[in-house]
Order: structure tokens, then C-alpha cells, then sequence
């Protein structure tokens, strides 16, 4: 939308949003005749009728939006420097802001609906997380509790999991004094309350789901000191995140081992999400949920993307389409992404491997060659 | 006992020797090094001839070599580490060592080794090329790089070793509607800047890369329309060199935020982008890409950078001017046209991190 729209203007635009979002849904569920091909191209066009900049985008890479390969991808650093949305501020239901620093001023994805991101994330997470899980599941999350109103989308997803598959208040023993399932404080991770938890789990005779970022995860078993905890056999770890800016870097498959002794599980239950605040659809590491022997068919360190998101490894200078097996940052077509930008590039470096992709790290950008000050940080706008 | 001046001179003198001898184009050696240059640089070879002829010190008068002295200390040995640094940027380094020591041992660049090379070969004795830099306790060091190194070197170095520090710094340039009141001047203050942006392929701390514009948005497009007709036509003149892969997809990220972020004028092999949002400062990647800053607050604008901030290039009003250089003190401020020609009376930048 630009300055000079006309009310007419946003109602059209909300009415189109509104019929896209249901596609997207719909496409999601499997009930759409749709392609991804031509559901991505449709949504491209929308935002280029209303986003002024993703239509300079467009010019600039002389692109007739004829395929999902030709819609350019908005470099995530642009969520850092411009509002990257079709819909004016005032139509805002939530805005979910990336890291940032004092220098860096953190990214802001704004959601006019968060019904195709409930829609999305609960309909992935049902077969790629908790597809092995029959029947009640006690989840509990390490990581702080995102408050009413969630400034992270992982919060908002932590708090989506819980609410759609452990809806029940937990009946907590021993001390336990409100409904809060969000194991972290200011002073670290409630080690007392993840104990009590996966007691109450075992009592139940249920599985217990832990959802946790890598350094929470870290942090536990640094206050652990090797103890095991209490949790029942079919106990699931959610892992995500790095470790950008932490103290202490664990190596993967070290923390995977550690964390699987931790809870006696196998390493196949401790399954990678990949998400990122500028996508509104994850992935996550192949767990082979759908196969009948998940534990041998587990692909450790690759990640699936959902029919609504595509994964396209391309050459960071040319933006082409690398060949299989060629490294190159990604690029995400994801459906989801109604309202802001449909295909996003990051600087992540990934490959692909089957129907998957692997994550190899971050892109550093160009070592400075000369005095000059490396351009990392710096493009992304200061604060 | 401080060493006499004379002494120091004598050896400034031969160094700027050599590089008169590099930089002399109608020698055999000069067009050898022209050509070694153009390998180990990446620049292009009017890239590489115009750094020799305008921007490598080779005249610098007294005042400015007895500054020079007396902005070093004596020193028993002086070391110098180089990273791949603007080339002509060891000329300086080299210089500062010799004011303060007889004893020089320089570490060039593994990636850019040629000028140290070259000038080794023309002032034979006057400093040894080293592998490691090994200062003994009392030494000076003069070393260059990323933070990263510096910090590493520094918890490396004994104690009472001097470490002169430099890391990366960033220029910028102002202009504001008072030297631009014309089409005229508005295009004679782009053509200055196009120029500041052309030398090195702003693979210098001094190099601009930003240009903070101090009036109407009107004003800002009317800036980069200019800025980009004269980097077209600079790249004519001087062609950009080569840029790497990583430095490439850096420039491929710029191009495609500022398109999406404001706007985006293509300029010659570069780009320049205008902000929308005032005071917004990006910072866009080497090579020969500007990015507008429309600027309403001048401490908001600088406040995440001022302690990068090496040059300054202004074309603004007294008042303004006077702004600016207080925000960013250590700075060095130049009109534009000249803010890679500081003169050779210190280290160039002044933001020396001294452990």
C-alpha cells in the first residue's frame, strides 16, 4: 500500500489477502486442485500490486513473474531496514521481531492474520514432530514465557504447541502453582519444575514433549552435571536455534547424544526445527515419521521443507539455482508468507540431500580485503 | 637519548625514494610493478595507475614528515603487520615504523603482498620482511586488521610491548542543499564524490560509502541521479576491478535491499540506493556502491557509527560542517574530491586503538 491509497484500496486488498490466505490453507490441507507453482505466482503478483518495494524488486531483476523460479526473494536484512508488508501498520494483529543488537536494529515481521500461521505450523508439527506420539502428550517448553502478547514467533509456536497438544491445565504436584509450562527464569532453567514435570508425565503414562532452543538445552545440561532426568520412554526434545552470540558452542551431534542420554531416549527423538522470524512456515529435521522403522530411517542433520515451502539453494552472487550438491544460501518460497514477502533469501548456507536440505552455518559475507569496514551488521541498518 | 630527527628524515627520504621509483610509469621496474600490482591488488589497472599518480605519497613536504615524526615515539624495533590493506597503505605504515625505529621487520599480507615487496626490492636494508611478527619486551608494533586479530595479537604481545591498533573504519560524506543550490554544483559535488568512491573500489577506511544528505527528499533522488551519472561515467575512465564471489553476493544483498528498501539507481558497475526512512544509516558493500541517507537528526544518524567513522567528506554549510565534526572528532574531514589524500603527517586513521 502506498500513501496515496484510497480506502477502496485496502478493502480490495484485505477481501484478495483474505481469499489467498484461504488457498494457502487449503493448499496446506490438501483440499486445493492448486499448484505450488501457481499459488506462489498468485501471491507474488498480489504483492507486487501492493508493495511498492517488492514491485521495485521485480523491475530491478527484469522479472515477468512466469515461474516460482523468476519471483525474486527479498534478502531477510530488508526486515531490518523497511516495513515488509502489503497491509498499512494500523492492520496489524502481531509483530514478531528477530535479535537484535545495540549497533543492529532488530527485523520485524508483521502478520495481519495468524490464522495460516496456526494453520501452517500445527499442521507440519503434527507429522513432523509429534507424528510418533498416539494419544496425550505433556509438553513443557525451556524457554522464557513469551507474555500475552509474543514479540518472537518461536514464542507464539511454543505457546501455539502447547495450547493445541496439551491443552489441559497441568496438574501439577508438589508445589507446582500455576498452569505456566515455560521451564525458564531469570535465573536459568527450573530444573525442579522439568523434574516434576517428567514425573507427572511418567504418571500419566504419557509421552513428554520438550520444546527447547540449542542453548537452553546447553544450559540444562550444564546444570545437570550429567544427571539423568526422570522422563518417560517416549519422551520427545524439539531442538532450535543456534548458538549466534552464546557463550558456549556445543558441536551437534555432541548435544544430541548428550541430550538423548539426559532423557534415555534415542538420538532419532531429538528432533531439529528450523525457523526463522521472516518465514511464517519451519522445517524440520527428517524424522521419517511416516515410515514405519522411524528410528532407522532418522536423517540426522536433515531438514524437510512442507509442501507450502520451497528450499532452493542459490548462488550467493548470482542468485541461480545451484546444481545438486552445490552449497549456496537459501531461498524460501513459502505460501505462508501472504502479506509480506513470499520468497525471502537468507544468508544461510545450505545443500540439498534428497528431498531435503542440510544447514552448513551462516554465510559470513566477504572477508574485508582493504581497511574498509566489513559490510556485515552494517547493512542491516543501525538502530 | 631521542634519536635526531635527521636520522629519522634520512630514512623517511629513501622509503619515499622507492616509492617515487614504483610509481614512476615510464621505467621498465614501474611498468613491471604496474603489472604485479594489478595482480595482487584486484584493482584494475586505471585503478592501479591512478593510486600511484594521485594517492601514493611520494612529495610530501617537511612539515608533514616532521608531523609524521612526532606523532611516533622511538622505538628499539618497530614491527609492522600488514592485512590486505588499500596497497598503498603500507607506504604509511612502513613510514610510521621507520619515524620511530632504525630496526623495522614488516609481516605484508599473505593475500597482498606485492607493494611491501616491491618496496623492499627498491630500498634494500631499510626494513626486513618477516614471517611472524615477534616483538621483544619495550618493541613497537604497528599492526592492522580486523578486531578480531588485534585482540588475538594483543593477548599475544608481552606487556610492555607499544601496540598501535588499527581496524576497519568507514567514510562518509555529507552534502546538504547549500552546495548543491544548483544543478551545476549539485553535479560537481557527485562528480567530486564519484571520485573519492573510484579510488581503491572503496577498499579504504577512507573510502565513502554512505552519503548523509541534509535537506528535502526531493533532494536525495536529485543526488543519487547525479552520484550515479557520475560513477557511470568514472567507470569509463576507471574501470572497477575484480570483485570476489563473497564480495559479489554482498553487493547482490545491497542491491536487492535498497530496491526493495527505497530506491535503486543502477551506477555503472555499482549501485546507488536512496533511503526512504531518515536517518537510517545502511552501509553498503565495497566496490562502487553509495547509499543516500536522508538525514534529519545528525547524533541519530552517527550514533551507532561514530567510533567507526574514519573520514569525512563534507560539501555543507560552516554551521553543519562544524556539526559534524563534533559528532565524529576523530574523523578525518576533507570537502570532497580529497578524502583519500590525508596528508602524510600521521597515521591516517586517527582512531588508533593503543593498548
Amino acid at each position: 500500500m502506498t500513501d496515496d491509497s484510497t480506502p477502496e484500496d485496502a478493502e480490495r486488498l484485505i477481501v484478495e489477502s483474505d481469499a489467498l490466505h484461504a488457498r494457502v490453507r487449503a493448499f496446506a490441507t490438501g483440499s486445493s486442485g492448486e499448484t505450488f507453482e501457481a499459488l506462489a505466482l498468485r501471491i507474488a503478483r498480489f504483492q507486487r500490486r501492493y508493495a511498492p518495494g517488492f514491485a521495485r524488486l521485480v523491475a530491478v531483476h527484469r522479472s515477468a513473474l512466469g515461474s516460482a523460479d523468476d519471483i525474486p526473494a527479498v534478502p531477510a536484512e530488508v526486515f531490518r531496514i523497511a516495513r515488509v508488508a502489503v497491509h498499512p501498520a494500523e492492520l496489524d494483529v502481531a509483530s514478531f521481531e528477530t535479535s537484535g543488537t545495540t549497533a543492529v536494529r532488530a527485523g520485524v515481521h508483521a502478520f495481519r492474520t495468524l490464522e495460516t500461521y496456526r494453520a501452517l505450523a500445527l499442521a507440519l508439527a503434527e507429522k513432523a514432530l509429534f507424528g510418533s506420539v498416539r494419544g496425550p502428550c505433556t509438553v513443557v517448553a525451556l524457554a522464557p514465557p513469551p507474555g500475552a502478547l509474543p514479540r518472537s514467533s518461536l514464542g507464539f509456536m511454543l505457546r501455539l504447541f502447547m495450547d493445541h497438544f496439551d491443552a489441559r491445565p497441568p496438574v501439577f504436584e508438589r508445589g507446582f502453582d500455576g498452569p505456566e509450562r515455560f521451564l525458564c527464569g531469570p535465573s536459568g532453567i527450573d530444573v525442579a519444575r522439568l523434574f516434576d514435570v517428567a514425573r507427572l508425565a511418567r504418571e500419566r503414562g504419557e509421552p513428554l514433549c520438550v520444546l527447547a532452543t540449542s542453548f537452553a538445552l546447553v544450559a540444562l545440561l550444564d546444570a545437570l552435571g550429567g544427571a539423568p532426568v526422570p522422563a518417560p520412554p517416549a519422551t520427545l526434545v524439539m531442538q532450535t536455534g543456534g548458538f549466534k552470540g552464546r557463550a558456549r558452542e556445543v558441536d551437534a551431534a555432541e548435544l544430541r547424544a548428550a541430550v538423548a542420554r539426559t532423557f534415555g531416549i534415542g538420538p532419532e527423538s531429538v528432533v531439529g526445527e528450523y525457523g526463522m522470524t521472516e518465514l511464517t512456515s519451519q522445517l524440520y529435521e527428517d524424522t521419517g515419521a511416516t515410515r514405519p522403522t522411524r528410528a532407522e530411517r532418522f536423517r540426522f542433520g536433515v531438514y524437510c521443507a512442507p509442501p507450502w515451502l520451497r528450499v532452493v539453494p542459490v548462488n550467493p552472487a548470482t542468485l541461480e539455482p545451484c546444481r545438486d550438491g552445490e552449497v549456496g544460501i537459501a531461498k524460501f518460497i513459502d505460501l505462508g508468507n501472504v502479506d509480506s514477502a513470499v520468497a525471502v533469501i537468507t544468508q544461510d548456507l545450505v545443500v540439498r540431500r534428497g528431498d531435503g536440505i542440510e544447514l552448513l552455518g551462516r554465510r559470513s559475507g566477504a572477508p574485508p580485503r582493504g581497511c574498509s569496514l566489513a559490510v556485515e551488521g552494517l547493512l542491516a541498518g543501525h538502530a | 637519548m631521542p634519536e635526531p630527527l635527521s636520522n629519522k628524515l634520512a630514512r623517511l627520504g629513501a622509503l619515499l625514494e622507492g616509492a617515487r621509483r614504483i610509481a614512476n610509469r615510464t621505467t621498465r621496474f614501474g611498468a613491471v610493478a604496474r603489472a604485479r600490482l594489478v595482480a595482487s591488488t584486484r584493482l584494475s589497472a586505471e585503478g592501479v595507475e591512478l593510486a600511484l599518480d594521485a594517492h601514493l605519497e611520494t612529495d610530501p613536504g617537511i612539515e608533514e614528515l616532521e608531523l609524521l615524526c612526532a606523532s611516533v615515539k622511538d622505538a628499539p624495533r618497530a614491527h609492522v603487520l600488514l592485512s590486505a590493506n588499500v596497497f598503498t597503505g603500507a607506504h604509511r605504515a612502513l613510514a610510521l615504523a621507520l619515524a620511530s625505529s632504525e630496526r623495522v621487520c614488516v609481516r605484508p599480507s599473505r593475500r597482498d603482498p606485492e607493494f611491501v615487496a616491491l618496496l623492499a626490492e627498491q630500498c634494500p636494508g631499510l626494513f626486513s620482511i618477516v614471517a611472524r611478527v615477534e616483538p621483544e619486551a619495550g618493541e613497537s608494533v604497528w599492526a592492522y586488521g580486523t578486531d578480531a586479530t588485534l585482540a588475538e595479537l594483543h593477548a599475544s604481545l608481552p606487556a610492555s610491548v607499544a601496540l598501535h591498533a588499527y581496524g576497519g573504519g568507514l567514510g562518509l560524506a555529507v552534502v546538504d542543499r547549500s552546495a548543491a543550490a544548483s544543478d551545476a554544483e549539485l553535479a560537481r559535488a557527485a562528480e567530486r564524490l564519484a571520485y573519492d568512491v573510484v579510488v581503491f573500489d572503496q577498499r579504504g577506511c577512507l573510502s565513502p560509502r554512505a552519503v548523509l544528505w541534509v535537506g528535502d527528499a526531493g533532494g536525495a533522488r536529485e543526488l543519487a541521479a547525479a552520484l550515479a551519472e557520475a560513477l557511470e561515467s568514472k567507470q569509463a575512465e576507471v574501470p572497477l576491478g575484480r570483485l570476489d564471489d563473497d564480495e559479489l553476493a554482498d553487493v547482490a544483498v545491497y542491491r536487492d535491499a535498497a530496491a526493495y528498501a527505497g530506491e535503486l539507481l543502477v551506477a555503472g558497475r555499482g549501485f546507488v540506493g536512496v533511503g526512504v526512512e531518515p536517518d537510517r544509516l545502511v552501509v553498503p558493500p565495497i566496490g562502487r556502491n553509495l547509499h543516500v541517507v536522508p538525514v534529519r537528526s545528525l547524533s541519530e544518524t552517527l550514533d551507532s557509527v561514530r567510533d567507526l567513522v574514519t573520514a569525512l567528506g563534507v560539501e555543507v554549510s560552516p554551521s553543519l560542517r562544524a556539526e559534524f565534526v563534533a559528532l565524529v572528532p576523530r574523523a578525518r574531514v576533507t570537502h570532497l574530491g580529497a578524502m583519500q589524500k590525508p596528508p602524510f603527517d600521521g597515521p591516517v586513521d586517527r582512531r588508533a586503538r593503543r593498548y
